[in-house]
This record gives C-alpha cells, sequence and structure tokens, in this order.
C-alpha cells in the first residue's frame, strides 16, 4: 500500500479534470453552480474524514476552519489586494496553524469531550464572524470581488467550475498520496486502538494534532474555493447545518474511503436542490425527509453505500474464488485479486 | 454610570432571572445526562424534545382544552413513547454492531442529529405553527416583589416543578426496582444482564424518562418564550450545565444549570447583550479544557486497549 499509488487511480482525476473544462460549455449557469458547490463540499468533507474516518477522532470544528479559509481569503483580498492563488493558502496555512494551536489541548479530551469541545470551539469562531464587525463585516457579511488568477477574471459559476475541478483533482489526488503514507498507517492504528499504536512506537499526541492540522488545511482550502463561485459570505452560512450535512455525507456515502465520498456527496448534496424542485406541498417536509434519510441510513447501511457495493464486489470475488477451488483452479491468483 | 443601588438592584434581579430560567436548564440537561450515562452518549436532539413538548402542550390546551393537570400527564406520557420508540427502532439496531473503539458513538449521535431534523422536520409541517405561539402562563396572578425584585409567579411555578422532579428522581433512582436497574446498566450492561436485568428495556426507560423530563422542560418553558420549531437551540445551555455539573453527576445538572442561568444574565448586564449567545459555548472550552471531570463529575474514563 506504499510508495506510487497504481495508475489506473489517475484516470477518474484525469476524467475529472477534463470534465472541468469542457462541462462550463455545454451546462447552464445554475447547473455550474451546483457542480462548484458538490465540488466544494467533496473538499470539506475529504479533510473531515481525515480526523473522523482515518484517526476515529470525534472532532467538529470542521465548519470554523472552513470559515477561516473562506473569510481569510475573501479579506485578505478586499481589504489588502492579495490575489487569489496567493490568498488562498496563506488562508489555508493560518487554517493549518489554528487547527494544530487547537489541537494540541483538544487531542487530550477524548470521544464525547472532545466532540463537545471542539463544537464549542466552532461556536465561538462564528460568533466572532458574527460580532467583529470592523473586520468582517458582522452579521451582514462580506461582498467577495471576484478574483482573477493569472489575469483570469472569475466572475461567473462557468468561469469557477474549471478552476474548482482543478483544485478538488489536486485535493483528490494528495489524498490518495496521503492514504498510502505512513502518516495514514499510523492514524488507522491511533483509531483501533491508542495504546497498541503507542506502544508500536507511533508518537500518538503528535500524530493526532497533525490530523487537526492537516484537516483543517482541508477546510481551508474548501473556504478559498468558496470565494470562487459565491458573490457573498455571511456567519450564517457557517452553522451546525453544514455539521449535519458533512456528517450526513459520511455516513450515507461511507466514511474512510473516496468513492464514498463522492457517492455521499452527490447524494446529500443535490438532495436539497431535488427537493427544491418538488411541489409546495412536499417543500414543508424537506427537513424530516433529511432527517429520514439520515435515520434510515444509519440503521441498514451501518457503513454507507460504499460499503454494500465494496462486501458485494469482495463476495464476487470470493465465489469465483471457491468455485476455482472446487474447478481445481489455482486459489493463489484470485487471492492476489482481492 | 448608574448608582451602585440601582446596579445592585439590577444585578439582584438577573440573578433571581437567571435562576429560574437555570431550573429549565437543569431539566434538560438532566435529560440529556440520563441518556449519557444509560448509553454512552451525546442526544443532540435533545433540544427538540422539549420542542415537541412544549408543542403538545400548546396541542392539547388548545385543541383538546385540556388543563395543566392534563397537560403534564399527556407530554410526559408521549414523551416517553417517542423516547422509548427511538431507543428500540434506531439505537438499538446501532448498539449491536461492533466498532474500532473510537468511533463506537459517531454514528449513535449522527442519529439523534438526524432525530432532530426528523422532529423539527415535522412540527414545521404543521401549518398551525408557522407563527411563534405562547401558552397560558401555569401558575397567574400580578408579579411577586421581593424589595425591589420582582418575581414572575411562572418563574416560581418552574421552580416548584423543577424541585419535584429532581426529588422525584431522586426517589427514583434510590428505591425503585426500575431506578437501581438504570443505575446497574449504567456501570455496567454486560454485568446487568448476567444477573439477569433487561438490558433493552432498561434503555428504553431510560430513553423515555429522558424525553418524559425534557418535555416537562418544554411545558415550563413554552409560557415563558415565544415557541417556535427553532426552540431547540436550548439543549446548548443545557450541554454548557452537564459539563458544568460533570456530564455523570444529576445534582451537579442542577448546579451547572443555575450556574449557567445566573451567568448568562450578568454577562447580559454586566458585559454585552451580544456576548450571551457565546457563554455556554465559551463555558463549555474553559470548563473541558481546565477541568474536564466538572465540578461534580467521576474522573474521566481510564484509556481501554
Amino acid at each position: 500500500m506504499f510508495g506510487m499509488p497504481p495508475l489506473r487511480q489517475f484516470i477518474p482525476i484525469s476524467i475529472l479534470i477534463v470534465l472541468g473544462f469542457v462541462l462550463p460549455f455545454l451546462l447552464p449557469q445554475y447547473f455550474l453552480y451546483c457542480g462548484n458547490l458538490l465540488m466544494m463540499y467533496a473538499v470539506l468533507a475529504l479533510g473531515f474524514d481525515i480526523l473522523l474516518g482515518w484517526s476515529g477522532q470525534f472532532a467538529f470544528a470542521h465548519v470554523a476552519f472552513f470559515g477561516i479559509g473562506i473569510y481569510g481569503t475573501a479579506l485578505l483580498q478586499i481589504r489588502l489586494g492579495v490575489p487569489f492563488i496567493i490568498g488562498m493558502p496563506i488562508a489555508a496555512a493560518a487554517a493549518g496553524v489554528i487547527g494544530f494551536l487547537i489541537g494540541l489541548p483538544a487531542t487530550r479530551l477524548r470521544t464525547i469531550h472532545l466532540a463537545l469541545a471542539t463544537f464549542a470551539f466552532a461556536e465561538c469562531v462564528q460568533w466572532i464572524f458574527r460580532t467583529w464587525g470592523s473586520l468582517t463585516g458582522g452579521a451582514d457579511g462580506v461582498r467577495i470581488t471576484p478574483p482573477q488568477i493569472f489575469g483570469y477574471a472569475v466572475g461567473t459559476d462557468g468561469q469557477a467550475f474549471p478552476v474548482v475541478a482543478l483544485i478538488l483533482a489536486l485535493v483528490i489526488v494528495s489524498v490518495v498520496f496521503f492514504s498510502r503514507s505512513k502518516f495514514a498507517r499510523s492514524l488507522g492504528a491511533i483509531r483501533e486502538s491508542e495504546h497498541v499504536a503507542a506502544a508500536s512506537g507511533i508518537n500518538v499526541p503528535l500524530v493526532k494534532v497533525l490530523a487537526f492540522a492537516v484537516s483543517a488545511v482541508y477546510a481551508g482550502v474548501a473556504g478559498g474555493m468558496y470565494t470562487l463561485f459565491q458573490s457573498f459570505v455571511n456567519p450564517d452560512a457557517l452553522d451546525a447545518t453544514l455539521l449535519v450535512l458533512l456528517l450526513s455525507i459520511l455516513v450515507v456515502g461511507g466514511s474512510g474511503s473516496i468513492p464514498g465520498i463522492a457517492i455521499g456527496v452527490l447524494l446529500m448534496g443535490v438532495l436539497p436542490e431535488v427537493l427544491r424542485l418538488a411541489p409546495r406541498s412536499l417543500l414543508v417536509w424537506q427537513e424530516f425527509i433529511y432527517g429520514l434519510i439520515i435515520i434510515l441510513s444509519i440503521m441498514f447501511m451501518p457503513e454507507g453505500i460504499w460499503g454494500i457495493v465494496r462486501a458485494r464486489m469482495q463476495r464476487k470475488i470470493s465465489v469465483a474464488a471457491k468455485r476455482d477451488v472446487a474447478q481445481g483452479g489455482r486459489m493463489a491468483e484470485r487471492e492476489v485479486l482481492r | 454610570m448608574l448608582p451602585s443601588i440601582y446596579m445592585s438592584t439590577i444585578v439582584l434581579q438577573s440573578v433571581v432571572g437567571g435562576l429560574a430560567t437555570g431550573c429549565v436548564y437543569a431539566l434538560v440537561s438532566l435529560s440529556l445526562v440520563i441518556i449519557y450515562k444509560s448509553s454512552d452518549m451525546l442526544n443532540f436532539g435533545g433540544g427538540e424534545l422539549v420542542m415537541i413538548g412544549g408543542y403538545l402542550a400548546l396541542f392539547a390546551a388548545v385543541y383538546l382544552g385540556l388543563g395543566y393537570g392534563f397537560i403534564f400527564p399527556f407530554v410526559i406520557g408521549a414523551g416517553f413513547g417517542v423516547g422509548a420508540l427511538f431507543d428500540r427502532i434506531t439505537l438499538h439496531r446501532i448498539r449491536g454492531r461492533s466498532y474500532a473503539a473510537n468511533s463506537a458513538h459517531v454514528p449513535m449521535i449522527v442519529a439523534t442529529l438526524g432525530l432532530s431534523f426528523l422532529l423539527k422536520g415535522a412540527v414545521r409541517a404543521v401549518p398551525y405553527t408557522e407563527e411563534p405561539r405562547r401558552l397560558d402562563p401555569l401558575w397567574r396572578g400580578d408579579p411577586l416583589f421581593i424589595g425591589n425584585i420582582v418575581l414572575q409567579w411562572q418563574d416560581v411555578a418552574i421552580m416548584f416543578v423543577t424541585a419535584g422532579v429532581m426529588l422525584g428522581l431522586l426517589w427514583f433512582f434510590r428505591f425503585t426496582m426500575i431506578g437501581k436497574g438504570l443505575r446497574a446498566i449504567s456501570q455496567s450492561p454486560r454485568a446487568a444482564a448476567l444477573v439477569g436485568m433487561p438490558v433493552i428495556l432498561l434503555r428504553m426507560a431510560a430513553w423515555g424518562l429522558s424525553a418524559s423530563i425534557a418535555g416537562i422542560a418544554g411545558v415550563l418553558l413554552a409560557p415563558k418564550l415565544l415557541m417556535t420549531p427553532d426552540m431547540g437551540a436550548i439543549v446548548m445551555m443545557a450541554f454548557a450545565a452537564a459539563v458544568v455539573g460533570g456530564i455523570t453527576s444529576l445534582p451537579g445538572c442542577v448546579v451547572g444549570g443555575m450556574i449557567i442561568g445566573v451567568l448568562q444574565n450578568l454577562v447580559g448586564v454586566l458585559i454585552s447583550p451580544q456576548a450571551i449567545a457565546v457563554t455556554p459555548f465559551f463555558v463549555i472550552m474553559i470548563v473541558l479544557l481546565l477541568r474536564p471531570q466538572g465540578l461534580f463529575g467521576d474522573s474521566l474514563p481510564s484509556k481501554r486497549v
């Protein structure tokens, strides 16, 4: 699992990049807006999954780092005139540093206590954005000016689409490499048992804090993507609803895997738009349906949709292997496939 | 600057008002702690249980014309049913699975978030809830004056009901078989099952009890606040109260609720009204970082391999 990933893993990523440049000519603006939104959710969910799925740390502060990414990129651009291509990395790095600093005390806490403390931190950050009016525009929010990237003006959703797709592709590549690193394995070990991880020579506190920081950087990048296709940000964008959306993406799609998150983002991200098209009588039930979907998918799909798909694929392979054994075929070859 | 005699009256007034709201927070955080102790998890849907308690009381008063003497049993019974069914139908399925040590809570907490959306959506879908409503006060009458301090009779009623619920719970957990069983499963579900306790039924009872208490809090709150489907946000105050009290302690909830209620009012008077919203979160962060076991809590569970 270490080292260079097989090349076929890059096929979907290159398809994504190609689509990013082709689709703006084919689809109306509204669909492109939805696409931008979904790709941003994907980056958010991938970063959230590093803490929740990979390392089993029950941290709810992701939305706060997302906010730091949005406000950081937007304010650097508006107040200081820093271009997007420099401002977004600065904002993402700032989110990472703050994540690191929050991780230092937070990783001493576990499970429920960690969840409460990080949730409270996120609410405090949202309150700061709302109250510090002279910097952030307070509850009224900030109007985001269209960014320029090497002279390429990003004004419409169609112009933002290729950039957003490119960032998502880079993020996915980084997650693919991340998932094959020693760091990711350490996180998995910590998730299973901190004692065993420590006994096998993993510096548990350091790795946990680093996981906080890495996850925060992804959230900051997602915040930068937000400024590309939204013209406006206010603190209401950062409330607990977004956290619930991220959690439901992981639960419905299946956490700990890129395809699972892709499925979750597609389903849960498109759902509100589909419900919006529904007749007025159904619109009232939007929240109810949302809650029902969350509860039912937890009850009947413990590992999400991707978990079911994967189990079916594995069963197919093992059935084929058994048939081979019965026919005197060599099982070893099949085992490799698995 | 106001003369100090006015200032001290304002402070005293806000302390007394804070004690009354603190009682409601205490009730909600009791309902959270009972669930924490029985299921080892947080109930993020606790605020919505309060909300449906309030709305059930409203429907009972408006459509059925019931008085408070019938509203309380009605809400307690309905809350018990909702809580027990949610535990049996949803959480029971999740509990049976095996997870990695640290991530066992994730699905359960997400399920309670789902419950919160479900209840909020269901209430919102009823056309009657579109505008904010208010219930008649539990105890009418001219406000009570103690010195310069004004006390609403509704607040007095809240304090009496909270005291009654507390004493009832004390008796329940000390002297009844079900209460002792609940204490047993919170210590060790496996050992409780080994000595023949119906753990599944007891967990349902814990959830039912918790939802009933939340419902009572909703009935008490309904005349004080304007009711909207979003009034479940009160649960954050209750989380703060539970954290101050130490999450595992029932008396701690009451003390924590009072502290949060008074603190919130004092912050509003002495610092700025804007800071009220952030007070519970600030308290949660500070307490968890400096003294995670709170005032009365057990020391944190040691790491298990």
